[in-house]
């Protein structure tokens, strides 16, 4: 009840209907006051009369008159100025036009402003807003129009063109009016785009299609690189100085085309181009066109190709030179340089871009597997320095160089026949005790193991710990022949043994010889003591590695002779007779023939000769049986310890046939075990599926040959672990 | 926290709101131009068209009664107002003249249709 009188809501007053007389009377105000304004007389006006007459119509309903009122005042308005502007000559156009067009653009801000209320309340899509309608105005009536439109353009363009040039323009000029076309454009820039930007765009290309052209036939490639370096930063200022932003990349992609693209091929093929500058190790500029080519689309590609190509080629002159097949030292070295000389390439010019280093990658893998000789090349390289070939370097150096070794590594394709090498090598090393640090072996060991796992270094670590226990189990003998019975019968010689556990060490071809008695008996007193403390196991003597000290007498002096075995024995024959022809000492010592011409070339060929050929004759002239050697009794030498080569350094054609030969046999079995754990997994398969899977479970140990993996499964199916499917001969079965 | 201080006391003011009398005896009211601009668009206006009254730094109003314009301060400055039934239409009518913020006019409208 009493909410009724509370509710006493003063009733909404409906604005008196407003007479047609004082509508027009508050329109010719408004239009006065605008009118003075697009005079610059605004200073004097009210702005609080003006807001409340425009206020007044739209309430009262009004805002039509004042809306289209407003667009005729506009558009004679800028009728006008159009005729003022036209007028003006040369320079003096685009100073008139920029001033009349920052005049106008503060006027419609006032208007704008007073007439806020009609913008807020009146205008509906698809009515221009006031302040567009003011530049809606402008753009029809005077920047479209056919007198200053074109006029407009060209100049602009005019003057780029002589900035670009080395001019200097007036760049606030040019800002403002550029940005008039975007002011103007309604939506997304269009006036701009359509009437500005894309004439604009064009002559850029134009521009620096002739420039480029012009300046790469007469300038070298690096010359051109920097010149278009500098364009590009050029045109980035130019973004930012006057054009709108929204055609920063369509500019740069522009000048991108024109400047590099198009240019790509050139610089790469030009006589001072891309070739020249890897080959000379320009990184500067390899970076810079680096940098260049990145920035279009697939311009790495050809950079990455040229480079990989580059690599490639290099690579295989290295591996195919004659003097680097004969010289395995000098092959790696020369690797190894080439390898440092494009790393440094890749991180200084191609910032250590991941598909570089790749293909360059690729590269090397390509030419490294070119010939079969890399394996052992490199395994004897290692040998080299491992015998003592790092005994100038630092920890760091060694490092460096272990580090490159294991590099090359990684390209080869038959990692096992590498590993036999290497294994062949260590072996003598460590037989022969010629290894220079076992610590510098060791480490060179575990790299291999970081690479590629334990099973591949198994049993290098294996002759390690042999060559341990070995120690041990000889001064355990030494101890036992101080207690045992024999011993007071037989003279006393210093000899040592190394125990090898079988499978650990590579097999060396077997040789035969008869040992002196003396030395049976020693080796069987060995023998005797070894399987007592092992039970269980057999030794195997494997005289002809071993090494033996003599001592010799002559009449004014005495040497010490250090041997091998072999030599030993043709030396001791000579105890008993004055001269001897080959097929008597081979006679003597059950030795073959070939190794009795091996073993006496150093010792009467080399610097020191304790034994001479009689009749002397040429020293090149090959020995045959009937030649006959006596002691070398004026042998003279100041050394009292003399030391003779067992055999070449390197090994004998033979013997690389005997390492090539077992690495066959290795990838037999290798092969077989990768078969049958396909089949086992998969059951059937048909055969060109075997193959593939076959090569790829086996590529991080070697490259099996196709025919090998036939071989190994019709070995297979002998076998009955596979048999062929009656009605598809190409599809295996597993037979379990 | 807000502006009640300076709504009460003036200080700096650098702007009047002149209310017209009837009996010529005008309502003055001192401002501050950076806050009557920050809530108001058409004092923001003003002030920058460079037209008399930022000239001479005041304005004059002819249709609007002293207390409706002491609340309508009262909100720019302190974001309060008192709406009753007797100043509620002057209030929407006002506040939608002077471009304030949404905010006051649905409050003012929705007190109205209730």
């Amino acid at each position: 009840m009493s909410r009724k009188m509370i509710l006493r809501v003063p009733k909404f007053q409906e604005p008196k209907r407003m007479e047609k007389s004082e509508a027009q009377r508050l329109w010719l105000l408004l239009k006065d006051a605008i009118v003075e304004v697009q005079h610059m007389n605004a200073s004097t006006l009210s702005f609080e009369e003006l807001y409340r007459s425009s206020y007044s119509l739209v309430i009262a309903k009004r805002g039509d008159i004042l809306y289209t009122g407003l667009e005729e005042v506009n558009n004679h308005h800028t009728k006008n100025l159009l005729d003022k502007i036209a007028q003006a000559v040369d320079e003096r156009f685009l100073i008139e036009l920029n001033s009349q067009w920052q005049q106008y653009k503060l006027q419609q801000i006032m208007i704008h402003d007073i007439l806020m209320y009609l913008d807020r309340m009146y205008v509906k899509e698809p009515q221009l807003k006031v302040f567009d309608l003011g530049m809606f105005k402008w753009k029809q009536n005077v920047l479209i129009h056919s007198q200053i439109n074109d006029r407009l353009v060209r100049m602009l363009l005019g003057l780029i063109h002589m900035e670009r040039n080395g001019e200097v323009i007036d760049g606030a000029l040019m800002k403002s009016l550029i940005q008039m076309y975007v002011d103007v454009s309604l939506k997304e820039k269009e006036t701009y785009k359509q009437e500005f930007e894309e004439r604009f765009l064009l002559a850029t290309s134009h521009f620096y299609k002739s420039e480029s052209n012009l300046f790469i036939t007469n300038n070298s490639c690096g010359a051109y690189l920097k010149k278009v370096e500098i364009r590009l930063i050029e045109e980035e200022a130019r973004i930012k100085q006057y054009l709108d932003e929204s055609t920063g990349p369509k500019l740069i992609k522009a000048c991108e085309d024109e400047l590099i693209a198009n240019h790509m091929q050139t610089m790469i093929e030009m006589e001072t181009g891309c070739r020249t500058m890897i080959q000379n190790d320009r990184f500067n500029e390899l970076k810079l066109m680096y940098r260049l080519f990145q920035r279009v689309e697939n311009g790495l590609v050809h950079l990455k190709n040229e480079f990989a190509g580059y690599v490639r080629n290099e690579g295989h002159k290295i591996v195919n030179q004659p003097e680097n097949l004969k010289d395995p030292n000098a092959l790696i070295t020369s690797l190894i340089e080439i390898r440092n000389r494009f790393e440094k390439t890749l991180s200084q010019s191609f910032a250590n871009n991941r598909d570089f280093i790749n293909s360059v990658n690729t590269a090397f893998e390509s030419f490294l597997n070119e010939n079969d000789k890399l394996s052992e090349s490199l395994a004897l390289f290692i040998d080299k320095k491992l015998r003592g070939g790092f005994k100038d370097s630092n920890d760091q150096e060694i490092d460096v160089i272990m580090n490159k070794v294991i590099l090359l590594f990684r390209f080869l394709s038959d990692k096992d026949v590498f590993k036999k090498f290497y294994e062949h090598y260590l072996a003598k090393r460590l037989l022969s005790g010629r290894s220079f640090s076992e610590d510098l072996e060791r480490t060179m060991i575990s790299k291999f193991k970081q690479e590629c796992g334990n099973q591949f270094t198994s049993k290098m670590e294996g002759m390690f710990t042999d060559m341990r226990l070995s120690k041990d189990a000889l001064d355990g003998f030494k101890n036992y022949l101080q207690t045992s019975v024999e011993m007071g019968k037989l003279p006393k010689i210093d000899m040592s043994v190394r125990v090898l556990t079988q499978g650990f060490w590579p097999t060396f071809p077997p040789h035969s010889c008869t040992l002196p008695p003396l030395l049976s008996q020693y080796c069987d007193l060995f023998t005797k003591y070894y399987c007592h403390a092992h039970t269980g196991r057999r030794i195997i003597w494997q005289t002809n590695i071993g090494t033996a000290e003599v001592t010799f007498r002559l009449p004014k002096k005495t040497h010490v002779l250090a041997l091998s075995t072999y030599q030993m024995l043709i030396m001791l024959l000579f105890n008993d007779a004055e001269k001897l022809s080959l097929k008597q000492m081979a006679a003597g010592t059950s030795i073959s023939f070939m190794d009795i011409q091996r073993s006496v070339k150093p010792l009467y060929s080399g610097k020191y000769k304790v034994l001479k050929r009689t009749p002397a004759v040429e020293k090149s002239k090959e020995l045959s049986e009937n030649d006959i050697f006596e002691l070398n009794l004026n042998l003279k030498c100041k050394l009292h310890r003399i030391k003779f080569a067992a055999t070449s350094q390197t090994d004998s054609e033979p013997e690389r046939q005997h390492t090539r030969q077992r690495v066959d046999e290795d990838r037999k079995i290798e092969i077989d075990a990768a078969i049958v754990r396909i089949m086992k997994s998969r059951k059937a398969l048909i055969h060109n599926d075997l193959i593939v899977e076959c090569t790829k479970q086996l590529s991080s140990r070697f490259v099996p040959q196709t025919s090998m993996i036939k071989k190994r499964i019709e070995n297979l199916i002998e076998r009955e672990y596979l048999e062929r499917f009656p009605d598809d001969r190409r599809r295996y079965r597993y037979l379990a | 926290q807000d502006y009640s201080n300076l709504f009460q006391n003036h200080q700096f003011a650098d702007f009047q709101v002149e209310i017209q009398m009837q009996n010529n005896k005008n309502s003055i009211f001192d401002c501050h131009k950076c806050i009557l601009s920050s809530r108001s668009d058409y004092f923001k206006a003003l002030f920058n068209s460079q037209m008399k009254e930022s000239k001479e730094g005041k304005v004059l109003f002819s249709n609007v009664s002293p207390l409706i314009m002491n609340q309508i301060l009262k909100y720019i400055y302190i974001g309060e107002i008192e709406i009753s039934h007797e100043n509620a239409i002057e209030l929407l009518i006002e506040s939608k003249k002077l471009l304030l913020d949404q905010q006051i006019i649905q409050t003012v409208t929705s007190f109205i249709k209730t």
